[in-house]
Parts: structure tokens; C-alpha cells; sequence
């Protein structure tokens, strides 16, 4: 596997390629540990030809357009836009369910219960909840074949579930899109990639929700507070959005 | 003769687009007016190019007619009227032979046009697909605004007229040359709350959408169609200078009788209330383009609450509650609740250790109380003498006030009475509340008594008693029920309130109206009731304490999974005030 690393948000002042840059000029070096397995695993593999290199680090900028692609789309509310990236057999795992396969669950997730809840919108880090250095990391590995790729990337998002009532309030706060109960949640995209040829497009094998923290807030307030946020418990078709089995939630 | 019956019970005629088209036969002469026409466009041709909207070239001949030629077709002939307000040349005409017309506004001083496109028989299929389907009504006039401007051979204008949120909050009174009076309430970027105090025997006031468009920094335009209602279409240029308007009124009214006619009319502002969206919003994107940029033609935020109320019989209704009769629990599981929810008020133990009877009066009910937990009550009433247990739920709403509730156990139809009881004045008001009204199996109804609390220490009065008020008239007040959830209270009559729903950036849109009734306990403490009337019949009857900007209260509701009791409650803002109450009330006799 071929690996780099880099913070998702340069430092004041900073640019934003200089960390993974850092690393290719460093393949070897000590000081991005999660990186430094790949590394060894893509020198095995090879990688020291460059056109290997070459190719791999291609397959790296097509992978972060990729999730750049996803998360445009869950920002823009564009939710069939984004089942579109996934595999047909993929999946995806989000607070306690398990949605498979693309044209059912992963777009139930998506199209419905994302859709309903106002989910997936990249929103900044809850005041005080705020991801660490090594949290906000991005992480890509290409396989030696380069068929198969793995990444973490970090997330800043809000989540929402419609507002439970029958009273005319909600109904009529749906008209203008509102209606729906929302707060932050922060953490780390857990993504599985693959595809069935080297000129073959990436598609979303797996992604998970791995989430971090979860705060009561919206933007433009100033202070946040902790929530919890049950998983969810019911799985479908008794709930018309549920997924298609459960797991303990990472 | 005013309607009596209210726009909300009315039924009105499922007007076919045959009739409509015969009916709309008289309007090819144009509409009429008591004022005299005026001609400023006699004589003169127009070349109207709009934005996203057609080119409209007009000639403006004599005698009030008029040709048109839209998109460079085939000219037509129709009869129109014209009335200018300052610079503003407003005309009107509908196309012969179609069930569609134009109201257009000129600015003659910078040449910018307003052009409502207006027709019948829209065909409109709302909630598609969905099991809520349903065809807009035939009788319904749609309308579509363009913006744009008089062809000269110059450079198109850099700016055109545009939507606007000055105009929320504002409040106005108008009378119009034909002696029709309205209060319109511009609670809403995207509504009206309009009182007929001249078209309705009844102070009520009823919700339509709108639109709001800025023509200078005096001058706006406005219109409203009374969806779920007649239907009927009023459209108008206002002046707020001088407070005076020109428009017309199009549409079938309550008797199906064609109405279209254009008025002026002179009005004042009543008052106007905060708006509280940010700064920089200046409400030029309207509501019904913030979802959809591309809305289909003709397309409002509109609530339309009867299409989806399902009629149940009073049978029904009180079989349902047989199955479940629930108060107080929250879940399907209907666990108690305990502790209140968002941001209502604590519960209280007020009544913990009382025995008390209340008395109310001209044969009103009598019921003794002996209440010894926090959630557990019983009462016995004198009619069958019987000591019943009830849960219930108590609020203190002012200092030494208890605000409780609880269902009316074994009652048919099923039964709950909310109870204010004012320790400190020895005063009791009731709020006798069952299931069914003469228009809905799953509707409530609701009275209030008045009476007193006899228990020991308390002398009450023999004749002071809580009493029916309007001083709430004309204020409103945001009430929160929890960060997420704001609806706004405007108690715009005597007798009806409306609630507007905020936007994510807390801009007033969707709004609906009701019936209600309101009761003064203490100085600025008082009871509201309400029934979402043909809307989804669910009552609310809150104590709103003005002095710490807080209701608290109760929901009463039943249909198909039976009859409930919940709480409710939240944190107030006042928002502002109109003065109307001078409006409202019996009208004096005979004037000079």
C-alpha cells in the first residue's frame, strides 16, 4: 500500500499540500506514524518505480477528488448525486446501522433519512469540540495493485432527525424546510475504495461514521453543549429509514 | 349581507372551469371601479420586456380598450381599467375568450413594470404522487410576478423591482372607496393575516399567502388569494406616504358570484412588529424560491391543513378513546411523565396537600378536589357525586396561581377540563374542554366558566370573577418551545389568533389562523384557548404570564389512536403590538 497523510486544514498561514509534500520528499522518515507502515508496505510492493510512484500518487488525487466529490454533495443536499460515488454492493455504517447496497439501504441513508434529517452538511467544529491535530489527519492507502484503497478523512457535520410530532408547528415549519432537530457531530470518515480495473473509476466500497463527539449546536452560536444521540434501534422496514442490521456504534 | 359563516367552515362551490369560463365572459370589458378611471395611458403603446416573463407590447386605445400582443403573437382585444397613486399607473384586463389576465404597474418615473400574470383552472397537482394528491381548485386564482420594463430602445435597467421583507411585521388598516374594510397583518414574508370587518359579521381573522414587492422606499406592492377559501385574488400598489392604494379584486366570492372590480383606498398603519431575521436579509429571494430556485409557475408556500385533516364521526372518535384515553405520558409505551419538556415550565406541587371545592357559576359545574400527590388527583362532581381519580399535571403560572388539568375519566364524549385557581383572590376559571364539534368527530370544543375556590382561609368574592378579555389583542409574542421549535402568536382579534412558523434564519413564513378565546386572571396573566380549527382540531390552552414571558398549558387532542392529554409550553418574546382594538366589538347604531 502506498500512504500519505496531512492535516485536513493547513495552520494559519500554512498551504495546504506542504504536509503531504513533506512526506513524499520524506518517504521513509520518521514523524507521521500512520504513514509510515504504508510507506514500508509500498516500497515492498515496489512503489520505488516511478512510474509505479507516479501512478499511485494519481490514484491518491483521484481518491481525495473522490471524497471531495461526496462531501460537495451531501453540502449541496445533493443525496443521489452522492449514492451515485458508491459501489452496488456497498456499504455504510452510521451511528449504530449497517445500510447495504447501494440502490436499497446505502440509498435509503442517503435519499430518505439523510434528506429528512438535513444530515451530511459540512458545518465548523461545535465551539470547545474541535478535533485534534492528529484527529483531523487525513489518511490514504492505495494497494500495490491498485485496485483497492483505503482512507480516513475527518468530518465536520451536522446531523438532524425530523422534529417527531403531528402538530401543525412542524407540519407547517416542513413547508420552508425546517422542522427537524439538528446538532454537530464530529469525527473521522472510516472509507473503503474500489474498482474492477487500474482505468477503472473509484467507487465507495465501506464508509463509516466513525464520530468523536456530538454537541448541541447549530452555526452562528457561540457556546455548544454535549449531547448523546441513542443509536438507532430499529431496523428496516419497520422504520421506513432504518437500516439493514445493527452494530454497536464505533 | 356579511357572511356569517366562517371562510374556514364555509363550503364552497367546486366551481368547473366551464362555469368559470362563462362567468369570466363578463370581464372582457374590463373590470369596474366606483372611482373614475383614470387615462394617463390613453393613446399610448407599451413595450413591456420582462425578466424570466414574457414581452408584453401594448396600445392603449379609447373607451378603456386595449391591445395586446404577448411574445410577438397575435394581438388581442380586451376591455381595461387604470387607476394611477403618484407615479404608478396600475391597469387590469383579463384576455377574452381565456381564464387568464394581467394586473400590471408602471412606474412612469423610472419606467419598471410589476406584471401579475393571473389565471383560473391552474390544474395545479400538488403533493404528487403521495397519498395527500389533490388538484388546487379550479375557483383558485394563481398568479405569477414578473419583473421588468417599459422598452424604450435603452440600456435594460441594472435593477427591476423586487420581493421584499420591509413590509413584514407592518400592520394596516384600509378602507377602500367601496366601503370594504380590512385589517391586513404582514406578519409574514410570505402571508396575510386579514380581518373583513365589513365582508364577515365576525371579527376573525383568516391567513392567505402573499407577496411583498418593493417598488421605492414608500411604495410597495402587494397581493393576496385566499387559498382554501374563495379563492379570490386582491392585488394592489400602496402607497405608505399618504397610506392610500389602488388594486383590484378578482375572483369568485362565497356566493360564486364574479368579483372584478378595481378600488382605491385609504388606509393607516395599526403598527408593526419586529422582524427577526438578520440584518442583511433583505427578503429578495421569496419564500417559495428558497427550496426550489426553478419554481414551477404559479408556486407559493402554502399550508392547505383541510386537504389532509381526515373527517372522523363523533362515534369514531369516542370509540377510539375508549381503546386509549392517555394523559400525561410521553412514548408508545406511555410512560409518565414527570418532568416537562423543551422549555415549558416545572411542574408544581401546588396543590399537594388541598382539599377545595370550585364553583362555577350560572349552574356551571361543581367539583370537589382532594389532592394528595404531585401527579394523582381526585375530584368528585356534584351532578353524580362519584370520587373519580385522575392523573394531572399543575404548573404554578403566577404567584400562588395553579394552572392543572385532567381528563374527565368514563366522559362521552370524552372530556377534560384545564383549571386555573387563584389561591391569593379565591377565583377559579375552567376551561371545559370534550371531543367533537358540529363539523368534525375529531375536532374539540371549549368553553370557559367562571367561578370560585371555597376551602378554608380563602373568602371568595361574590362577584369579581376571572373574565373573558382583549387586552392580549393586537400583541404578539414568539413562544419557543424548545430551541428548535418557534412558532409566533399573533392575537389579532378578539377572537382569533394566527401562528407563524420561523424560517431557519428566523424569517417569518407559514402561517395559519384559528379561532380562540382569551381569559384575564391577574394583571398580565391570562388564559388562551384555541382549536386548530379544520386544520387538524388539536386545542391548546396555555397561561401566558406576561410578566416572565412564559405560557405554559395543556394540548388536548383525539382522532384515530384515541384521545390524549399532553403539556406544552414555552419561552415568550414580545414581538410588538398593533393598535386594533378600537375595531373590533358591536358597531354602534345609526351614525350621523
Amino acid at each position: 500500500m502506498t500512504s500519505t497523510s496531512k492535516p485536513s486544514r493547513p495552520p494559519k498561514g500554512g498551504a495546504v499540500d506542504n504536509g503531504r509534500r513533506a512526506f513524499f520528499l520524506n518517504v521513509g522518515a520518521a514523524g507521521v506514524s500512520t504513514a509510515l507502515a504504508s510507506t514500508a508496505a509500498m516500497a515492498a510492493s515496489g512503489a520505488a518505480d516511478p512510474a509505479l510512484r507516479a501512478a499511485l500518487l494519481e490514484d491518491e488525487k483521484a481518491l481525495r477528488k473522490l471524497h471531495r466529490a461526496f462531501e460537495q454533495a451531501m453540502n449541496t443536499g445533493a443525496y443521489d448525486d452522492a449514492v451515485e460515488l458508491f459501489a452496488a454492493d456497498a456499504q455504510v455504517v452510521f451511528n449504530g446501522g449497517v445500510f447495504d447496497n447501494r440502490s436499497r439501504g446505502v440509498g435509503r441513508l442517503f435519499r430518505e433519512r439523510f434528506r429528512a434529517g438535513k444530515s451530511g452538511k459540512r458545518i465548523e467544529p461545535a465551539p470547545g469540540f474541535e478535533l485534534t491535530a492528529d484527529e483531523q489527519q487525513e489518511h490514504v492507502e492505495v494497494a500495490a495493485d491498485r485496485l483497492s484503497a483505503k482512507a480516513v478523512f475527518p468530518y465536520s457535520i451536522q446531523v438532524g432527525v425530523p422534529i417527531e410530532t403531528e402538530s401543525s408547528l412542524a407540519s407547517m415549519a416542513r413547508l420552508h424546510g425546517e422542522g427537524v432537530k439538528t446538532w454537530w457531530e464530529g469525527g473521522v470518515y472510516a472509507v473503503s475504495y474500489r474498482r474492477a480495473a487500474v482505468d477503472a473509476p473509484w467507487e465507495i466500497r465501506k464508509l463509516e461514521y466513525r464520530t468523536l463527539a456530538r454537541a448541541d449546536y447549530r452555526p452562528g452560536r457561540t457556546y455548544a453543549a454535549p449531547i448523546a444521540v441513542a443509536p438507532i434501534s430499529t431496523r428496516y422496514p419497520e422504520d421506513p429509514h432504518g437500516p439493514d442490521a445493527l452494530v454497536r456504534p464505533s | 349581507m356579511p357572511m356569517r359563516i366562517p371562510m374556514h367552515r364555509y363550503e364552497y362551490t367546486k366551481l368547473t372551469r366551464e362555469q368559470i369560463g362563462r362567468a369570466l365572459r363578463a370581464t372582457e370589458s374590463g373590470p369596474t371601479s366606483v372611482s373614475p378611471f383614470t387615462d394617463a395611458l390613453t393613446g399610448k403603446s407599451l413595450r413591456i420586456v420582462t425578466q424570466d416573463g414574457p414581452v408584453l407590447e401594448y396600445s392603449f386605445g379609447a373607451n378603456r380598450r386595449l391591445t395586446l400582443s404577448e411574445n410577438g403573437g397575435p394581438s388581442v382585444s380586451a376591455g381595461y381599467g387604470e387607476l394611477t397613486l403618484n407615479e404608478i399607473v396600475f391597469f387590469s384586463h383579463m384576455i377574452p375568450g381565456e381564464q387568464k389576465g394581467y394586473n400590471v404597474f408602471v412606474d412612469q418615473d423610472t419606467d419598471l413594470v410589476t406584471v401579475f400574470e393571473v389565471w383560473f383552472s391552474s390544474g395545479i397537482v400538488q403533493n404528487a404522487g403521495t397519498p395527500n394528491e389533490f388538484t388546487l381548485d379550479d375557483r383558485e386564482v394563481q398568479r405569477q410576478i414578473y419583473f421588468g420594463y417599459v422598452d424604450k430602445g435603452q440600456e435594460p435597467p441594472e435593477s427591476l423591482h423586487h420581493y421584499t421583507n420591509r413590509i413584514a411585521g407592518k400592520g394596516l388598516y384600509w378602507k377602500q372607496d367601496t366601503g370594504i374594510e380590512t385589517l391586513e397583518f404582514y406578519a409574514s414574508v410570505a402571508n396575510t393575516n386579514f380581518v373583513e370587518l365589513t365582508r364577515h359579521i365576525d371579527n376573525l381573522s383568516w391567513v392567505s399567502p402573499s407577496d411583498y414587492v418593493l417598488v421605492n422606499d414608500h411604495t410597495f406592492i402587494y397581493n393576496r388569494t385566499e387559498v382554501e377559501f374563495s379563492g379570490i385574488h386582491t392585488c394592489f400598489v400602496a402607497d405608505l406616504f399618504r397610506c392610500e392604494q389602488v388594486g383590484v379584486r378578482l375572483g369568485f366570492n362565497e356566493k360564486d358570484e364574479l368579483e372584478y372590480y378595481m378600488f382605491r383606498g385609504t388606509g393607516r398603519v395599526v403598527g408593526q412588529l419586529a422582524y427577526l431575521e438578520p440584518f442583511d436579509e433583505h427578503g429578495k429571494v421569496p419564500l417559495f424560491a428558497q427550496q426550489n430556485p426553478n419554481p414551477p409557475k404559479g408556486a407559493r408556500v402554502t399550508y392547505r391543513p383541510a386537504r389532509t385533516f381526515r373527517w372522523m364521526s363523533d362515534e369514531e372518535v369516542h370509540e377510539a378513546a375508549e381503546r386509549r384515553t392517555a394523559a400525561f405520558v410521553s412514548g408508545p409505551s406511555g410512560v409518565p411523565q414527570v418532568v416537562p419538556s423543551g422549555h415549558n415550565m416545572p411542574f408544581s406541587d401546588i396543590l399537594v396537600g388541598k382539599t377545595f371545592t370550585l364553583r362555577f357559576d350560572h349552574g356551571g359545574p361543581v367539583r370537589d378536589y382532594r389532592i394528595n400527590d404531585m401527579y394523582k388527583l381526585e375530584y368528585r362532581d356534584h351532578r353524580d357525586n362519584i370520587w373519580r381519580e385522575a392523573d394531572y399535571r399543575a404548573y404554578e403560572g403566577a404567584d400562588n396561581l395553579a394552572w392543572f388539568s385532567h381528563i374527565l375519566p368514563g366522559s362521552k364524549p370524552r372530556a377534560s377540563v384545564q383549571v386555573a385557581v387563584d389561591f391569593t383572590n379565591g377565583l377559579a376559571t375552567s376551561i371545559e374542554s370534550h371531543m367533537g364539534t358540529p363539523y368534525y368527530g375529531n375536532e374539540t370544543t371549549y368553553r370557559a366558566v367562571f367561578g370560585v375556590v371555597e376551602m378554608e382561609g380563602i373568602e371568595a368574592p361574590l362577584y369579581t370573577r376571572h373574565e373573558l378579555t382583549d387586552e392580549l389583542v393586537g400583541h404578539a409574542f414568539s413562544w419557543s418551545y424548545s430551541d428548535q421549535l418557534t412558532s409566533m402568536h399573533l392575537y389579532t382579534t378578539p377572537h382569533s389568533m394566527s401562528w407563524t412558523i420561523f424560517t431557519a434564519n428566523q424569517t417569518m413564513g407559514a402561517q395559519w389562523c384559528s379561532p380562540c378565546i382569551y381569559v384575564k386572571l391577574r394583571d398580565g396573566v391570562y388564559l388562551f384557548c384555541q382549536n386548530e380549527e379544520a386544520c387538524n382540531g388539536v386545542q391548546m390552552i396555555a397561561l401566558i404570564n406576561t410578566n416572565i414571558s412564559h405560557d405554559c398549558g395543556f394540548s388536548f387532542r383525539g382522532g384515530a389512536d384515541g384521545v390524549s392529554l399532553s403539556t406544552t409550553g414555552g419561552i415568550g418574546r414580545h414581538i410588538g403590538k398593533f393598535d386594533v382594538r378600537e375595531f373590533y366589538g358591536p358597531k354602534r347604531g345609526m351614525q350621523a
